[in-house]
């Protein structure tokens, strides 16, 4: 009866680690799955593009904090897609703190 | 059966059982071997939705990529290698400031390297449902990643590629970017206004517009008083092919001195240092392999407000 009792729970422990090998090996996290094997994120973008020719007053930075919302010359959409700020809010920058300070 | 066989048996079955073990435990450590540190240690509850948390190369030839950053921002490197990745965390100071992932491209493959922009989101399901929702598009799932957090890659509905994490040890505090860390980021759209909208639905950005001298539109994305990135019209392209894309910019004290060095290390200047409507420089460069970021001058001058 023991003896049985061993083989059953051999069998059932070998049927177990493979369940938990192939588990690791398939499993792998895939669609929000669990932890990771490797990285997939080998994201590249088309290439024959160029990524230059920002003509003169081209600005793609951020103004100061404080920057006047009100100068003329803005070029917003009339009537926009998105909610645009009220007009009361203050345009934001970078934060000003320093790190460890 | 006789206690010898019994016994025989029994040491039969714990060396089978030790040995699938041994198997088992052998597989399960190769398999979680790729862990990527933490974003924040040590970990911390702050959560900025809608900032741009982290930025991964991906590259053809990394350790050409580690010697032109290494050599240009001071960046040294933590390399994580398993037999299907080999990732490279970027610190300045011992603080992690980026990724660099090689990525082989086959034989006559022509592929345009590039940074990964990873937008903070609280969740990732639900950031995935909305950004669907709103017309962008799935191009790697959620995968968990021990330690860093869930995180998975789309693009908006004009083709700009991004990502979304949600980090496992809270965000990035919102503090000034020391030189040699990334400090800004753009979107260049074919329609900044569309964009905008799937933006801030998707993120829920305050959205501003700025004033611009170029006849583009220029606007600002904002969460809790903070910019966080600008949206801005696709340069009109002439003969040249242009497509949406994110942009990101490493802080300098000087963009003239960098974008010189630049090149000495092997990379382009696409974009010479022209001053911005904050007062410092900013210039477009590329990395050998041709991945494209940005150079913005800002100094503690800049941060302080400006007259009303």
């Amino acid at each position: 009866m023991k003896t049985l009792m061993n083989r059953r729970s051999l069998r059932g422990l070998i049927l177990a680690s493979f369940v938990a090998v192939a588990g690791c090996v398939v499993g792998g996290g895939g669609y929000d799955g669990g932890a990771s094997v490797g990285y997939d994120v080998g994201f590249y973008e088309p290439f024959g593009y160029d990524y230059g020719g920002w003509g003169p007053g081209y600005g793609v930075g951020l103004p100061r904090r404080g920057y006047d919302r009100g100068r003329p010359g803005g070029h917003g959409a009339p009537h926009p897609s998105y909610r645009p700020a009220a007009p009361t809010r203050s345009m934001p920058s970078l934060p000003s703190r320093s790190r460890g300070r | 059966m006789n206690k010898r066989y019994r016994d025989k048996d029994g040491v039969l079955a714990r060396w089978s059982l030790g040995a699938l073990v041994s198997v088992a435990l052998v597989a399960v450590a190769g398999a979680a071997s790729f862990v990527l540190p933490p974003l924040v240690q040590p970990a911390s509850s702050e959560r900025h939705a809608g900032k741009v948390i982290w930025v991964d190369l991906v590259t053809p030839d990394l350790a050409a990529a580690k010697r032109f950053y290494g050599g240009l921002f001071g960046w040294s490197f933590n390399d994580i290698h398993t037999g299907a990745s080999d990732y490279s965390v970027a610190l300045l100071d011992g603080r992690p400031v980026g990724g660099l992932y090689q990525h082989a491209l086959h034989s006559g493959e022509q592929r345009q390297p590039a940074w990964l922009t990873f937008i903070s989101v609280r969740d990732v399901a639900d950031a995935e449902h909305s950004i669907l929702a709103h017309g962008g598009k799935l191009l790697t799932p959620p995968r968990l990643y021990a330690d860093r957090g869930r995180q998975a890659v789309f693009a908006d509905p004009q083709g700009a590629v991004f990502a979304v994490l949600q980090s496992s040890s809270g965000d990035p505090e919102d503090v000034l970017a020391a030189p040699g860390e990334w400090i800004w980021s753009s979107v260049m759209a074919r329609d900044p206004d569309q964009d905008a909208a799937f933006y801030q639905n998707v993120f829920g950005y305050e959205v501003f517009e700025m004033p611009g001298e170029d006849g583009a539109m220029h606007i600002v994305l904002s969460t809790e008083e903070v910019a966080r990135a600008s949206l801005n019209t696709l340069p009109a392209g002439g003969a040249a092919k242009r497509h949406p894309h994110w942009l990101n910019f490493v802080r300098v004290t000087s963009a003239t001195d960098t974008a010189a060095r630049v090149e000495s290390l092997g990379g382009r200047v696409l974009v010479q240092p022209f001053r911005d409507r904050h007062g410092g420089l900013v210039a477009v460069v590329a990395d050998p392999a041709g991945a494209p970021f940005g150079l913005l001058e800002w100094t503690d001058a800049d941060s302080k407000d400006t007259a009303k």
